[in-house]
């Protein structure tokens, strides 16, 4: 009998000590997540930053300036040589390529 | 509960008790032992099962909202063009406010926040200030970083701040006409801002919390935007133009590629867009377009089978309408193929095309291709057309040389898309279209006037005698159309002040494009020797835009193009 309640209280004792472990750990968990929270919050905002500073450098009439300044400029058709038929036939074609290709795409 | 029925029991126990035998009373003491540790373990279980439950349904939030009386803002999704490029984003940042209350020196706190801010309204913050009833008082919304950091440093009590969403246009005024603004509280006010608070959706938040949308994907390309705006910014200074519209569209799809309007707006200062300059051209106004119109005229024409492209028509003499008299402005002084009308923009051959075909005939041909009925886009309602009200003589011979009829440029350039692609409708778009959207749009007139329509407009440009003739570019077979329309002013239509415009398509042999280009007010400069037609200084900037986006839009420069 007397067993009975002292296992009892053995067990309301570790009951009681778990309990107080697992709040105690739970609470732990909580704070964590919430930094974690905000730290996904703050690298979404920097990245939003981010995100508006690239676009903002790759804005076309600076990108335009900088492809100038490194002698680029928009395709033209005297960078051809010829239609893009005629360019892949000569492709796939075992003769020579045309000697004239030089001189005309300067 | 459990335990008042125990104590209960216990009860009834003890009182049988004197009353029993001894052998019963063990039994009953061990009865009650029994209760006892039943009903204590009962209660322990009821206390872990709860535990159990609030640790399961942990769900519930301690956290109360302090800032609900302030009021909400929005955050609204990304906007991206077609290709995913961004065009505007949400930021946080740091807004400022005072709490009238805690101020302890008002004039420290004015004057020390004049030197930081120095456009502020100090006479009206002091007021604000000396408001001992009120708690919350903005100072400034949108803080930079950078300004926050110094106020903080200030260290004046009750002043604090708050982060809020701000939206952020990474492009400056690039496409600023189509973005349009956003509110103080980020909420969408016009254009495609607009278009997202309305059908897209967007989230009322408290403080700095992004939107988890998706980004809403424009149909503009911001290469060929940019492309478009530059080139009639140059247009704009050769010309010595007061302004310039350009638009490209996709003419199966609808797609708007580029949509400028300049002198621009910033859509992060949203005053600018009550400058009546700066209003949208594209979109926002309606103009008399002038000889472009012929487009229609012949094609209405061809449509109804009244003539052929070889048909020829007696243009010598001036066509009479009322008070006007309509004359050409290099009369041909011989009959002229229907073709020729167009490729020479006679106005008294357009006037006989469209008296030929009767006023039935002309009206039904405007109505078929949505020229006469507003129309709708994602940034809001296209500017209603003026029509005439009657159709007498007179309004049939002016509309049929794009007088007497003023419509929205974007609203032109979709009927003339249907005119260019085959017949079928167009709608004209600002959202990206699914690539594999079927296109169900039902036809509006014959494709073999479609097929007329593109063999004069390639050879006004490739003819020597063609008014678009300085729209060639090499490497593309471009067609269009010129037009050059008087502006109607006070008593009459002002004297030199002119719209020139070129509606041009690319490549011609199966064309995929339209290129509306306008300027307003162009004078007669060197470059256009002396000039103000449109085949001088319209023309060459629509050739100079497609020779640009031509690359851009993927297409290939072709040498027999070169060749010609």
């Amino acid at each position: 009998m007397r067993l009975h309640i002292l296992a009892a209280l053995a067990l309301a004792l570790a009951s009681a000590f778990a309990l107080y472990g697992i709040n105690y750990d739970t609470r732990q968990l909580e704070r964590r997540m919430l930094a974690k929270e905000r730290a996904i919050k703050k690298a979404r905002n920097d990245i939003a930053v981010l995100k508006a500073e690239r676009a903002h450098l790759a804005r076309p009439d600076r990108i335009e300036s900088l492809a100038r300044a490194q002698g680029l400029r928009p395709a033209t058709e005297r960078q051809l040589f010829a239609g893009p038929d005629e360019a892949m036939a000569d492709v796939f074609s075992t003769a020579a390529p045309r000697s004239a290709r030089t001189s005309r795409a300067e | 509960m459990v335990r008042s029925v125990t104590i209960k029991q216990l009860g009834r126990a003890t009182a049988q008790w004197p009353r029993g035998k001894p052998g019963e009373a063990v039994q009953s003491g061990r009865m009650r032992t029994l209760v006892a540790t039943l009903a204590i373990t009962i209660a322990f279980m009821a206390i872990a099962g709860q535990l159990v439950h609030l640790a399961l349904s942990s769900q519930f939030s301690i956290t109360s909202s302090m800032t609900a009386t302030i009021g909400e803002s929005f955050a609204r999704p990304d906007i991206v063009d077609r290709h995913g490029r961004l065009l505007a984003t949400d930021v946080k940042k740091q807004s400022l406010f005072a709490d009238p209350a805690r101020v302890l020196d008002r004039d420290e706190v004015v004057e020390k926040l004049a030197v930081i801010l120095p456009n502020i309204n100090q006479a009206e913050l002091r007021k604000n200030l000396s408001d001992r009833n009120r708690r919350f008082v903005w100072i400034r919304r949108g803080l930079s970083p950078k300004m926050a950091q110094r106020i903080h440093n200030l260290g004046l009590p009750g002043l604090a701040f708050r982060p809020e969403l701000r939206r952020a246009y990474p492009g400056g005024p690039l496409a600023g006409h189509v973005l349009g603004h956003v509110n103080i509280d980020n909420k969408g006010t016009t254009g495609f801002e607009r278009y997202i608070d309305e059908v897209v959706g967007v989230e009322a938040v408290h403080g700095a919390t992004l939107a988890e949308q998706a980004p809403a994907r424009l149909s503009l390309d911001i290469g060929v935007q940019y492309a478009v705006e530059d080139e009639l910014a140059i247009a704009m200074r050769r010309f010595g133009s007061r302004g310039a519209a350009g638009i490209v569209l996709d003419i199966d799809t609808g797609e708007v590629l580029a949509s400028a309007s300049l002198p621009d707006v910033d859509p992060a200062r949203p005053t600018m867009s009550l400058d009546p300059e700066r209003i949208d051209k594209v979109a926002n106004s309606t103009f008399e377009l002038g000889s472009v119109f012929k487009i229609v005229t012949v094609a209405m024409a061809l449509e109804n089978a009244v003539v052929s492209l070889d048909t020829m028509v007696d243009v010598r003499a001036p066509l009479t309408a009322g008070r006007f008299t309509i004359r050409d402005l290099h009369p041909a002084g011989r009959p002229l193929s229907v073709a020729d009308i167009f490729i020479r923009s006679s106005n008294v051959g357009a006037g006989v095309l469209a008296l030929e075909a009767g006023a039935q005939r002309s009206r039904e041909f405007f109505e078929r291709l949505r020229l006469l009925d507003p129309i709708k886009t994602e940034i809001g309602p296209i500017a209603a057309p003026q029509v005439p009200n009657q159709w007498g003589e007179t309004e049939i011979i002016t509309t049929s040389y794009g007088h007497g009829i003023a419509v929205a440029p974007l609203q032109f350039a979709s009927a003339a898309a249907t005119l260019l692609n085959g017949g079928k409708r167009v709608l004209p778009t600002f959202v990206k279209r699914q690539p594999n959207a079927t296109d169900a749009n039902e036809r509006l007139i014959k494709s073999v006037t479609s097929r007329d329509i593109r063999t004069i407009m390639l050879r006004n440009v490739t003819d020597p005698a063609g008014t678009g003739k300085r729209a060639k570019v090499l490497g593309y077979p471009v067609g269009g159309k010129t037009g050059t329309a008087e502006i109607p002013g006070a008593g009459g239509y002002k004297k030199d002040a002119v719209i020139s415009s070129f509606l041009a398509a690319f490549p011609m042999n199966k064309p995929k494009y339209l290129v509306f280009v306008l300027l307003f007010e162009p004078t007669g400069t060197e470059e256009s020797g002396g000039k103000v037609l449109a085949g001088r200084n319209a023309a060459p900037t629509a050739g100079h835009i497609i020779r640009r986006i031509g690359p851009l839009l993927g297409l290939l420069p072709t040498s027999k193009a070169a060749a010609g």
